[in-house]
Protein backbone atom coordinates (compact mmCIF):
# COMPACT_ATOMS: atom_id res chain seq x y z
CA UNK A 1 0.00 0.00 0.00
CA UNK A 2 1.24 3.42 -0.87
CA UNK A 3 0.83 4.92 2.60
CA UNK A 4 3.03 2.19 4.08
CA UNK A 5 5.87 2.89 1.67
CA UNK A 6 6.88 6.13 3.39
CA UNK A 7 7.41 4.88 6.93
CA UNK A 8 9.37 1.97 5.46
CA UNK A 9 11.60 4.38 3.56
CA UNK A 10 12.13 6.39 6.70
CA UNK A 11 13.15 3.38 8.78
CA UNK A 12 15.41 2.11 5.97
CA UNK A 13 17.10 5.49 5.76
CA UNK A 14 17.57 5.44 9.53
CA UNK A 15 19.03 1.94 9.37
CA UNK A 16 21.47 2.95 6.64
CA UNK A 17 22.54 6.21 8.26
CA UNK A 18 22.28 5.59 11.98
CA UNK A 19 22.14 1.89 12.77
CA UNK A 20 25.52 1.38 11.09
CA UNK A 21 26.83 2.96 14.31
CA UNK A 22 25.08 0.45 16.55
CA UNK A 23 28.36 -1.20 17.61
CA UNK A 24 29.89 1.97 19.03
CA UNK A 25 26.62 2.76 20.83
CA UNK A 26 26.58 -0.75 22.24
CA UNK A 27 30.18 -0.67 23.43
CA UNK A 28 29.85 2.82 24.88
CA UNK A 29 26.67 1.85 26.74
CA UNK A 30 28.38 -1.24 28.14
CA UNK A 31 31.30 0.84 29.37
CA UNK A 32 29.02 3.49 30.85
CA UNK A 33 26.65 1.12 32.65
CA UNK A 34 28.84 -1.97 33.28
CA UNK A 35 25.67 -4.00 32.94
CA UNK A 36 24.61 -5.75 29.76
CA UNK A 37 20.85 -5.64 30.32
CA UNK A 38 21.02 -1.99 31.30
CA UNK A 39 23.25 -1.20 28.33
CA UNK A 40 20.89 -2.90 25.89
CA UNK A 41 17.93 -1.08 27.34
CA UNK A 42 19.82 2.20 27.09
CA UNK A 43 20.82 1.61 23.47
CA UNK A 44 17.29 0.61 22.58
CA UNK A 45 15.84 3.77 24.09
CA UNK A 46 18.52 5.93 22.47
CA UNK A 47 17.85 4.37 19.05
CA UNK A 48 14.12 4.91 19.30
CA UNK A 49 14.64 8.47 20.45
CA UNK A 50 17.02 9.05 17.59
CA UNK A 51 14.52 7.57 15.15
CA UNK A 52 11.71 9.75 16.44
CA UNK A 53 13.97 12.80 16.14
CA UNK A 54 15.58 11.70 12.88
CA UNK A 55 13.89 14.56 11.01
CA UNK A 56 16.02 16.91 13.12
CA UNK A 57 19.25 15.21 12.07
CA UNK A 58 21.02 17.23 9.43
CA UNK A 59 22.24 14.84 6.70
CA UNK A 60 25.90 15.31 6.01
CA UNK A 61 26.69 16.16 9.64
CA UNK A 62 28.23 13.71 12.06
CA UNK A 63 25.65 11.01 12.72
CA UNK A 64 27.92 9.04 15.07
CA UNK A 65 28.37 12.05 17.38
CA UNK A 66 24.67 12.85 17.16
CA UNK A 67 23.74 9.32 18.26
CA UNK A 68 26.31 9.25 21.05
CA UNK A 69 24.91 12.55 22.32
CA UNK A 70 21.45 11.02 22.51
CA UNK A 71 22.82 7.93 24.24
CA UNK A 72 24.70 10.04 26.77
CA UNK A 73 21.70 12.27 27.50
CA UNK A 74 19.55 9.22 28.08
CA UNK A 75 22.21 7.74 30.36
CA UNK A 76 22.47 10.96 32.40
CA UNK A 77 18.70 11.15 32.65
CA UNK A 78 18.61 7.64 34.11
CA UNK A 79 21.42 8.41 36.54
CA UNK A 80 19.58 11.46 37.76
CA UNK A 81 16.36 9.48 38.10
CA UNK A 82 18.21 6.89 40.15
CA UNK A 83 19.41 9.62 42.49
CA UNK A 84 23.06 9.30 41.45
CA UNK A 85 25.49 12.15 41.29
CA UNK A 86 25.64 13.38 37.73
CA UNK A 87 28.70 15.06 36.26
CA UNK A 88 28.43 17.96 38.69
CA UNK A 89 31.84 19.21 37.77
CA UNK A 90 35.09 17.99 36.40
CA UNK A 91 36.70 16.23 39.36
CA UNK A 92 40.05 17.46 38.12
CA UNK A 93 39.12 20.98 39.08
CA UNK A 94 39.47 20.05 42.72
CA UNK A 95 42.92 18.55 42.34
CA UNK A 96 44.30 20.85 39.70
CA UNK A 97 47.85 21.74 40.41
CA UNK A 98 48.37 18.77 42.70
CA UNK A 99 50.10 16.68 40.08
CA UNK A 100 51.12 17.26 36.55
CA UNK A 101 48.77 15.34 34.29
CA UNK A 102 51.45 13.49 32.45
CA UNK A 103 53.38 12.54 35.57
CA UNK A 104 50.48 11.36 37.64
CA UNK A 105 50.27 7.66 38.12
CA UNK A 106 53.33 6.68 36.20
CA UNK A 107 54.98 3.86 38.10
CA UNK A 108 58.24 5.58 38.66
CA UNK A 109 61.46 3.70 38.33
CA UNK A 110 60.12 1.12 35.90
CA UNK A 111 60.41 1.16 32.17
CA UNK A 112 57.13 2.06 30.49
CA UNK A 113 57.28 -1.11 28.41
CA UNK A 114 57.32 -3.25 31.53
CA UNK A 115 54.32 -1.45 32.96
CA UNK A 116 52.32 -1.68 29.76
CA UNK A 117 53.07 -5.35 29.30
CA UNK A 118 51.66 -6.17 32.69
CA UNK A 119 48.21 -4.84 31.86
CA UNK A 120 46.00 -7.91 31.81
CA UNK A 121 42.88 -8.53 29.83
CA UNK A 122 40.04 -6.78 31.65
CA UNK A 123 42.32 -4.43 33.59
CA UNK A 124 41.51 -1.46 31.39
CA UNK A 125 37.78 -1.95 31.83
CA UNK A 126 38.24 -2.41 35.56
CA UNK A 127 40.29 0.77 35.81
CA UNK A 128 37.88 2.71 33.58
CA UNK A 129 35.07 1.75 35.90
CA UNK A 130 36.85 3.54 38.73
CA UNK A 131 37.23 6.80 36.80
CA UNK A 132 34.81 9.64 37.50
CA UNK A 133 32.20 9.81 34.74
CA UNK A 134 33.46 13.14 33.38
CA UNK A 135 36.85 11.54 32.75
CA UNK A 136 35.64 8.08 31.83
CA UNK A 137 33.43 9.23 29.00
CA UNK A 138 36.09 11.31 27.25
CA UNK A 139 38.73 8.58 27.59
CA UNK A 140 36.31 5.98 26.18
CA UNK A 141 35.39 8.20 23.24
CA UNK A 142 38.94 9.33 22.44
CA UNK A 143 41.13 6.35 23.25
CA UNK A 144 38.90 3.34 22.87
CA UNK A 145 36.65 4.61 20.08
CA UNK A 146 38.93 7.07 18.31
CA UNK A 147 36.67 10.11 18.19
CA UNK A 148 38.23 13.49 17.44
CA UNK A 149 38.27 16.29 20.04
CA UNK A 150 35.61 18.09 18.02
CA UNK A 151 33.31 15.08 18.01
CA UNK A 152 33.80 14.53 21.74
CA UNK A 153 33.06 18.20 22.42
CA UNK A 154 29.78 17.76 20.56
CA UNK A 155 28.86 14.59 22.45
CA UNK A 156 29.67 15.86 25.93
CA UNK A 157 28.50 19.36 25.10
CA UNK A 158 31.51 21.37 26.25
CA UNK A 159 34.36 23.35 24.66
CA UNK A 160 37.31 21.54 23.07
CA UNK A 161 39.62 23.00 25.73
CA UNK A 162 37.57 21.27 28.43
CA UNK A 163 37.68 18.00 26.50
CA UNK A 164 41.47 18.30 26.34
CA UNK A 165 41.94 18.96 30.03
CA UNK A 166 39.53 16.17 31.00
CA UNK A 167 41.30 13.80 28.66
CA UNK A 168 44.66 14.69 30.08
CA UNK A 169 43.55 14.13 33.66
CA UNK A 170 41.45 11.10 32.77
CA UNK A 171 44.41 9.41 31.10
CA UNK A 172 46.70 10.23 33.99
CA UNK A 173 44.18 8.80 36.42
CA UNK A 174 43.69 5.71 34.28
CA UNK A 175 47.43 5.18 34.11
CA UNK A 176 47.64 5.48 37.85
CA UNK A 177 44.91 2.89 38.32
CA UNK A 178 46.50 0.52 35.81
CA UNK A 179 49.80 0.93 37.63
CA UNK A 180 48.12 -0.07 40.87
CA UNK A 181 46.53 -3.11 39.24
CA UNK A 182 49.94 -4.09 37.86
CA UNK A 183 51.39 -3.87 41.35
CA UNK A 184 48.51 -5.95 42.69
CA UNK A 185 49.29 -8.61 40.10
CA UNK A 186 52.83 -8.51 41.40
CA UNK A 187 54.33 -7.84 37.99
CA UNK A 188 55.61 -4.44 38.97
CA UNK A 189 57.26 -3.79 42.28
CA UNK A 190 56.13 -1.00 44.55
CA UNK A 191 58.02 2.14 43.67
CA UNK A 192 60.75 2.54 46.25
CA UNK B 1 59.35 25.23 21.23
CA UNK B 2 60.89 24.34 24.59
CA UNK B 3 60.16 21.38 26.89
CA UNK B 4 57.47 23.19 28.87
CA UNK B 5 55.67 24.24 25.70
CA UNK B 6 55.92 20.73 24.29
CA UNK B 7 54.63 19.21 27.53
CA UNK B 8 51.52 21.38 27.22
CA UNK B 9 50.94 20.04 23.71
CA UNK B 10 51.89 16.42 24.33
CA UNK B 11 48.36 14.99 24.25
CA UNK B 12 47.10 16.80 21.16
CA UNK B 13 50.42 15.98 19.49
CA UNK B 14 49.99 12.25 20.07
CA UNK B 15 46.30 12.50 19.20
CA UNK B 16 47.15 14.20 15.89
CA UNK B 17 45.09 17.21 16.90
CA UNK B 18 47.76 19.93 16.71
CA UNK B 19 47.64 22.68 14.14
CA UNK B 20 50.12 22.29 11.29
CA UNK B 21 52.47 25.02 12.56
CA UNK B 22 52.44 23.65 16.13
CA UNK B 23 53.00 20.17 14.79
CA UNK B 24 56.07 21.29 12.87
CA UNK B 25 57.44 23.12 15.90
CA UNK B 26 56.82 20.06 18.10
CA UNK B 27 58.57 17.79 15.60
CA UNK B 28 61.52 20.15 15.55
CA UNK B 29 61.69 20.09 19.36
CA UNK B 30 61.43 16.29 19.50
CA UNK B 31 64.27 15.94 17.02
CA UNK B 32 66.60 17.58 19.49
CA UNK B 33 65.15 16.55 22.90
CA UNK B 34 65.51 12.90 23.85
CA UNK B 35 63.59 13.34 27.09
CA UNK B 36 60.47 14.73 25.38
CA UNK B 37 60.87 12.12 22.65
CA UNK B 38 60.79 9.45 25.36
CA UNK B 39 57.68 10.91 26.98
CA UNK B 40 55.97 11.12 23.64
CA UNK B 41 56.78 7.45 22.94
CA UNK B 42 55.38 6.41 26.31
CA UNK B 43 52.21 8.34 25.67
CA UNK B 44 51.91 6.77 22.24
CA UNK B 45 52.34 3.28 23.66
CA UNK B 46 49.70 3.97 26.26
CA UNK B 47 47.29 5.01 23.49
CA UNK B 48 48.09 1.85 21.57
CA UNK B 49 47.35 -0.24 24.63
CA UNK B 50 43.93 1.39 24.92
CA UNK B 51 43.23 1.01 21.21
CA UNK B 52 44.06 -2.68 21.43
CA UNK B 53 41.21 -3.30 23.87
CA UNK B 54 38.63 -5.77 22.55
CA UNK B 55 35.96 -4.03 20.51
CA UNK B 56 32.75 -5.88 21.16
CA UNK B 57 30.02 -5.73 18.53
CA UNK B 58 26.30 -5.65 19.20
CA UNK B 59 25.01 -9.26 19.12
CA UNK B 60 23.08 -10.10 15.92
CA UNK B 61 19.87 -10.80 17.83
CA UNK B 62 20.10 -7.40 19.54
CA UNK B 63 20.69 -5.73 16.18
CA UNK B 64 17.62 -7.51 14.82
CA UNK B 65 15.58 -6.38 17.82
CA UNK B 66 16.56 -2.75 17.31
CA UNK B 67 15.68 -2.96 13.61
CA UNK B 68 12.30 -4.47 14.43
CA UNK B 69 11.56 -1.80 17.03
CA UNK B 70 12.49 1.00 14.66
CA UNK B 71 10.29 -0.48 11.94
CA UNK B 72 7.44 -0.86 14.37
CA UNK B 73 7.92 2.70 15.53
CA UNK B 74 7.74 3.81 11.89
CA UNK B 75 4.43 2.00 11.46
CA UNK B 76 2.97 3.52 14.64
CA UNK B 77 4.12 6.96 13.48
CA UNK B 78 2.36 6.36 10.18
CA UNK B 79 -0.89 5.40 11.88
CA UNK B 80 -0.86 8.38 14.23
CA UNK B 81 -1.78 11.20 11.80
CA UNK B 82 -4.43 8.99 10.30
CA UNK B 83 -5.77 8.28 13.76
CA UNK B 84 -5.87 11.96 14.64
CA UNK B 85 -7.14 13.17 11.31
CA UNK B 86 -9.80 10.68 10.26
CA UNK B 87 -13.29 10.90 11.60
CA UNK B 88 -13.78 7.18 11.03
CA UNK B 89 -10.94 6.26 13.37
CA UNK B 90 -12.23 3.87 15.98
CA UNK B 91 -10.31 4.90 19.05
CA UNK B 92 -12.26 4.23 22.19
CA UNK B 93 -11.26 5.13 25.68
CA UNK B 94 -13.28 3.81 28.57
CA UNK B 95 -12.83 5.08 32.09
CA UNK B 96 -14.20 3.41 35.16
CA UNK B 97 -13.58 5.06 38.48
CA UNK B 98 -13.93 3.38 41.84
CA UNK B 99 -11.69 5.07 44.42
CA UNK B 100 -12.91 7.91 46.63
CA UNK B 101 -11.55 11.35 46.10
CA UNK B 102 -11.49 11.51 42.35
CA UNK B 103 -13.24 14.43 40.69
CA UNK B 104 -13.83 13.31 37.14
CA UNK B 105 -14.51 16.63 35.54
CA UNK B 106 -13.21 18.00 32.28
CA UNK B 107 -9.62 17.75 33.52
CA UNK B 108 -9.88 13.99 33.98
CA UNK B 109 -11.37 13.44 30.55
CA UNK B 110 -8.68 15.67 28.99
CA UNK B 111 -6.02 13.74 30.91
CA UNK B 112 -7.35 10.41 29.69
CA UNK B 113 -7.55 11.59 26.12
CA UNK B 114 -3.90 12.68 26.40
CA UNK B 115 -3.00 9.30 27.89
CA UNK B 116 -4.81 7.51 25.12
CA UNK B 117 -2.84 9.50 22.54
CA UNK B 118 0.40 8.77 24.40
CA UNK B 119 -0.26 5.04 24.71
CA UNK B 120 -1.13 4.68 21.07
CA UNK B 121 2.29 6.15 20.26
CA UNK B 122 4.47 3.94 22.43
CA UNK B 123 5.99 0.68 21.30
CA UNK B 124 4.03 -1.71 23.47
CA UNK B 125 0.89 -0.07 24.79
CA UNK B 126 -0.25 -3.33 26.42
CA UNK B 127 1.83 -4.60 29.35
CA UNK B 128 -0.18 -7.81 29.27
CA UNK B 129 -1.10 -8.84 25.75
CA UNK B 130 -4.07 -11.16 25.28
CA UNK B 131 -7.18 -11.41 23.13
CA UNK B 132 -8.96 -13.19 25.95
CA UNK B 133 -11.15 -10.77 27.96
CA UNK B 134 -11.20 -13.09 31.00
CA UNK B 135 -7.41 -13.40 30.96
CA UNK B 136 -7.03 -9.60 30.93
CA UNK B 137 -9.52 -9.29 33.80
CA UNK B 138 -7.56 -11.92 35.75
CA UNK B 139 -4.32 -10.04 35.10
CA UNK B 140 -5.73 -6.81 36.58
CA UNK B 141 -7.05 -8.75 39.57
CA UNK B 142 -3.72 -10.42 40.27
CA UNK B 143 -1.52 -7.49 39.41
CA UNK B 144 -3.35 -4.69 41.22
CA UNK B 145 -6.42 -6.15 42.86
CA UNK B 146 -8.66 -4.31 40.40
CA UNK B 147 -12.02 -5.77 39.43
CA UNK B 148 -12.09 -4.66 35.83
CA UNK B 149 -14.83 -5.62 33.41
CA UNK B 150 -13.38 -6.22 29.97
CA UNK B 151 -16.10 -6.26 27.33
CA UNK B 152 -15.88 -8.33 24.20
CA UNK B 153 -16.45 -6.07 21.22
CA UNK B 154 -15.24 -8.60 18.66
CA UNK B 155 -18.71 -8.94 17.01
CA UNK B 156 -18.28 -5.22 16.09
CA UNK B 157 -14.84 -5.94 14.68
CA UNK B 158 -13.03 -4.44 17.68
CA UNK B 159 -10.31 -6.84 18.80
CA UNK B 160 -8.92 -6.92 22.35
CA UNK B 161 -5.16 -6.29 22.48
CA UNK B 162 -4.40 -6.34 26.21
CA UNK B 163 -4.14 -4.27 29.38
CA UNK B 164 -1.76 -2.09 31.33
CA UNK B 165 -1.69 -0.21 34.61
CA UNK B 166 -1.84 3.52 34.18
CA UNK B 167 -2.29 6.62 36.29
CA UNK B 168 -4.98 9.24 36.00
CA UNK B 169 -5.58 12.17 38.30
CA UNK B 170 -2.88 10.73 40.62
CA UNK B 171 -4.77 7.48 40.95
CA UNK B 172 -3.90 4.04 39.77
CA UNK B 173 -5.91 3.27 36.66
CA UNK B 174 -6.49 0.22 34.52
CA UNK B 175 -6.11 0.59 30.80
CA UNK B 176 -7.50 -1.88 28.29
CA UNK B 177 -6.47 -1.67 24.71
CA UNK B 178 -8.50 -2.69 21.68
CA UNK B 179 -7.81 -2.49 18.01
CA UNK B 180 -10.09 -1.99 15.05
CA UNK B 181 -8.16 -2.53 11.84
CA UNK B 182 -5.10 -0.31 12.13
CA UNK B 183 -6.71 1.80 14.78
CA UNK B 184 -6.03 1.35 18.46
CA UNK B 185 -8.84 1.57 20.95
CA UNK B 186 -8.21 2.08 24.65
CA UNK B 187 -10.07 1.31 27.86
CA UNK B 188 -9.16 2.88 31.21
CA UNK B 189 -10.21 2.08 34.75
CA UNK B 190 -9.44 4.67 37.41
CA UNK B 191 -10.51 3.36 40.80
CA UNK B 192 -12.50 6.24 42.41
CA UNK B 193 -16.00 7.29 43.41
CA UNK B 194 -17.62 10.49 42.31
CA UNK B 195 -21.04 12.03 42.30
CA UNK B 196 -22.78 12.29 38.95
CA UNK B 197 -22.83 16.06 39.37
CA UNK B 198 -19.02 16.14 39.11
CA UNK B 199 -19.17 14.96 35.53
CA UNK B 200 -19.19 17.65 32.90
CA UNK B 201 -20.65 17.54 29.42
CA UNK B 202 -23.87 17.44 27.45
CA UNK B 203 -26.44 15.09 28.91
CA UNK B 204 -27.53 12.34 26.49
CA UNK B 205 -29.98 9.48 27.08
CA UNK B 206 -29.35 6.10 25.42
CA UNK B 207 -31.40 2.91 26.01
CA UNK B 208 -32.77 4.26 29.24
CA UNK B 209 -29.44 5.44 30.71
CA UNK B 210 -27.90 8.88 31.01
CA UNK B 211 -24.42 9.68 29.65
CA UNK B 212 -22.38 12.85 29.42
CA UNK B 213 -20.66 13.71 26.18
CA UNK B 214 -17.67 16.00 25.74
CA UNK B 215 -15.28 16.62 22.86
CA UNK B 216 -11.56 16.93 23.63
CA UNK B 217 -8.60 17.20 21.21
CA UNK B 218 -10.71 15.89 18.37
CA UNK B 219 -11.98 12.89 20.33
CA UNK B 220 -15.57 12.30 21.33
CA UNK B 221 -15.97 11.26 24.94
CA UNK B 222 -18.82 9.60 26.78
CA UNK B 223 -18.81 9.39 30.58
CA UNK B 224 -21.14 8.05 33.22
CA UNK B 225 -21.21 6.91 36.81
CA UNK B 226 -23.06 4.22 38.72
CA UNK B 227 -22.32 5.81 42.10
CA UNK B 228 -19.44 3.44 42.88
CA UNK B 229 -17.65 3.95 39.62
CA UNK B 230 -17.24 6.55 36.95
CA UNK B 231 -16.99 5.39 33.36
CA UNK B 232 -15.71 7.40 30.48
CA UNK B 233 -15.36 6.60 26.84
CA UNK B 234 -13.33 8.59 24.33
CA UNK B 235 -13.15 7.97 20.63
CA UNK B 236 -12.97 9.43 17.17
CA UNK B 237 -15.99 7.33 16.33
CA UNK B 238 -19.38 8.98 16.22
CA UNK B 239 -21.39 9.13 19.41
CA UNK B 240 -23.71 6.33 18.21
CA UNK B 241 -20.89 3.79 18.21
CA UNK B 242 -19.48 5.10 21.48
CA UNK B 243 -22.82 4.91 23.22
CA UNK B 244 -23.26 1.34 22.00
CA UNK B 245 -19.87 0.37 23.45
CA UNK B 246 -20.75 2.17 26.68
CA UNK B 247 -24.09 0.38 26.89
CA UNK B 248 -22.43 -3.01 26.36
CA UNK B 249 -19.90 -2.31 29.11
CA UNK B 250 -22.63 -1.19 31.46
CA UNK B 251 -24.60 -4.40 30.77
CA UNK B 252 -21.51 -6.60 31.19
CA UNK B 253 -20.71 -4.98 34.52
CA UNK B 254 -24.28 -5.30 35.73
CA UNK B 255 -24.25 -9.00 34.84
CA UNK B 256 -20.90 -9.56 36.52
CA UNK B 257 -21.39 -7.54 39.69
CA UNK B 258 -25.19 -7.27 39.80
CA UNK B 259 -25.01 -3.48 39.82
Amino acid sequence: MLEWARPGDRSREFEDTALVHLDILYRSALRLTHNRAEAEDLVQEACLRAFRGFHRFNPGTNCRAWLLTILRNEFLKRLKKGGHEVLDSDPGDRQRGATSATDAGRPRGHPEEEFLQTVLHGDVDRALKALPLAHREVVILADLEGLSYKEIAQVVDCPIGTVMSRLSRGRAHLRDLLGRLAREHGYVKEPG
Amino acid sequence: MNCIEFEARLHPYVDGELEMTDMAAADAHLAQCAECQGRMEQERQFRQLLRRQPRESAPPEFRALIRARVRRSARVAAIRPWLLGTAAAAAVLLVMSLLPGLRPGQALITDLVSKHITYTQIEQPAEFASQDARAVEAWFRQRAGLRVTVSDYSPSGIRLVGGRLAEADDHKAAYVLYEKGHTLMSVFLVPASAPAAALKGTRVSYRGHDYLTLERKGYNTVAWTDGKAVFGLVSMLGYDALLECADKLRLDRAQRFGA
